[in-house]
């Protein structure tokens, strides 16, 4: 077995036995708040629990011609819901650091870092790498700073992909692995001597009974939807601290997560989506934590031109007389957790 | 190849009920089963060929066991699962190939993995 992906739990599980028996890489998909667009620069929002996650496989004759050939995954998402990309690399107990990956991340086929389109194999400053980047919750578009993953419907002209491309062509997002190489993990990371090392993943997420609201947001009704850029949010994209010759590039893995429109989701798998998150405002006003992370040791990448150059769905709503955002209400972050530091919470999520 | 013979597996499952019921004596489980007890004794040494689906289907009942399980060991494929290997019988065969030689903590988890494909 060359590579395997398995999709357990609602996540999806790279694994590269090949490489190495610590090559596991799990990434999942976290519903969150959808920040206010409204040019104002907004902290971590919290991770509200994994979307649900299918093979598009067993939904073969429900879904488009078009998803079917590409293969996957589907999850579901409300017009204008927001989510954010869980990185979670796998500690083995005995090494001082989680096994390194190189993930390249689309929407539409148009990278999330650079806004170059989909090209095969690994390009420099087209990644983020795991452990280190533990969350990617939308576009570079300046260092430091990212515009917020907003579900729209394809084809009205909202997604980075028709932004960039003018094509309305393929939505959903885009993964694609590669496993630092055998034998630079191992120089860079022997196995240690015991006691034993624990590590773990970082918490940037709880359950909060009450702070759901049913969706108001039924516009379009198209199963597909792609991704667009909405509000601006602090977040530091990490420059890759190893060499690019690290990577093994002869293997890797990768998927095409297709986001189906929520109200679609149920005629198509017989089972209820999730109901919408809270609005921002909601969550402020009930006092809930915000989230910071930065790491001064590593640097961040800058944001491209083409990214920087997107308009938001709040800009393009404007431009072009449509209403997509059900609420656009700013609020002020009141608590902020900080989960940068060596005094970090690791004992959080284990995979 | 090394396997279980029907009789070695249901003597060796009666006589761990037997250390705690007596009741489980070749005599006792004959009379349970409806059979003689020289056709017991015989089913156990394998001296006589397995019996009827319906006879092994009462082993399972008093000895506690899978039915399916007395089945492949009688060398048959149990009533329920014909269906589905009728259905898909190339694809059993292939996995019944695959699987056949692999330690059994190998394949206890059947594997899904996510179909990639062309975009």
């Amino acid at each position: 077995v060359k590579t395997m992906l398995e999709l357990q739990n609602n996540q999806l599980v790279f694994n590269f036995p090949e490489v190495h028996e610590n090559a596991r890489l799990t990434i999942n998909f976290q519903r969150t708040l959808r920040i206010p667009d409204d040019g104002k620069r907004y902290p971590l929002p919290p991770g509200l629990g994994n979307f649900p996650m299918k093979h598009i496989d067993d939904h073969r004759n429900r879904i488009p011609k078009e998803w079917l050939k590409r293969g996957g995954v589907m999850i579901p998402m409300y017009q204008s819901e927001a989510l954010w990309i869980h990185f979670s690399s796998n500690y083995a107990s005995n090494r001082s650091h989680a096994y390194p990956f190189a993930i390249k991340v689309a929407t539409g086929k148009v990278s999330a870092i650079t806004g170059e389109k989909w090209e095969k194999g690994l390009n420099k400053k087209d990644y983020v790498i795991a452990p280190e980047q533990p969350w990617l919750d939308g576009y570079v578009v300046e260092k430091n700073m990212i515009r917020q993953f907003v579900a729209t419907p394809l084809g009205m002209g909202f997604t980075a992909e028709e932004q960039i491309t003018k094509k309305a062509e393929f939505g959903g997002i885009q993964i694609e692995v590669f496993p630092m190489k055998r034998e630079i993990f191992e120089k860079r990371f022997p196995v240690l001597p015991p006691p034993q090392y624990s590590g773990g993943g970082i918490i940037r997420g709880f359950s909060m009974p009450g702070v759901y609201t049913m969706s108001l947001n039924t516009i379009s009704c198209n199963a597909s939807m792609g991704m667009a850029p909405g509000g601006m949010m602090t977040q530091q994209i990490f420059d890759d601290p190893y060499n690019f010759e690290d990577w093994d590039t002869k293997y890797h893995d990768r998927c095409f997560v297709h986001l189906m429109n929520s109200m679609t989701w149920r005629a198509v798998t017989g089972e209820n989506p999730p109901i919408t998150p809270t609005t921002s405002a909601e969550y402020e006003r009930r006092g809930l934590p915000w989230f910071d992370f930065y790491n001064d040791d590593l640097k961040a990448l800058d944001g491209t031109k083409k990214l920087k150059g997107l308009k938001s769905v709040a800009k393009m709503e404007k431009k072009k007389n449509v209403k997509i955002l059900p609420e656009n209400q700013s609020v002020k972050p009141g608590k902020i957790i900080n989960l940068s530091g060596k005094n970090q919470v690791r004992d959080g999520k284990w995979v | 190849v090394d396997f279980k013979n029907f009789g070695d597996y249901i003597r060796e499952l009666r006589e761990a009920k037997r250390s705690k019921d007596r009741s489980f004596s070749v005599r006792g489980l004959a009379k349970k089963l409806k059979i003689q007890a020289s056709y017991l004794s015989r089913l156990e040494s394998g001296s006589a060929p397995p019996p009827s689906n319906e006879v092994i289907r009462k082993f399972a009942i008093e000895l506690k066991t899978e039915a399916s399980v007395l089945m492949f060991l009688a060398g048959r494929i149990p009533e329920d699962l014909i269906p589905f290997i009728k259905k898909r019988p190339s694809f059993f065969n292939e996995l019944i190939e695959q699987v056949k030689d692999l330690p059994e903590q190998a394949v206890l988890r059947v594997v899904r993995e996510v179909r990639d494909g062309k975009w």
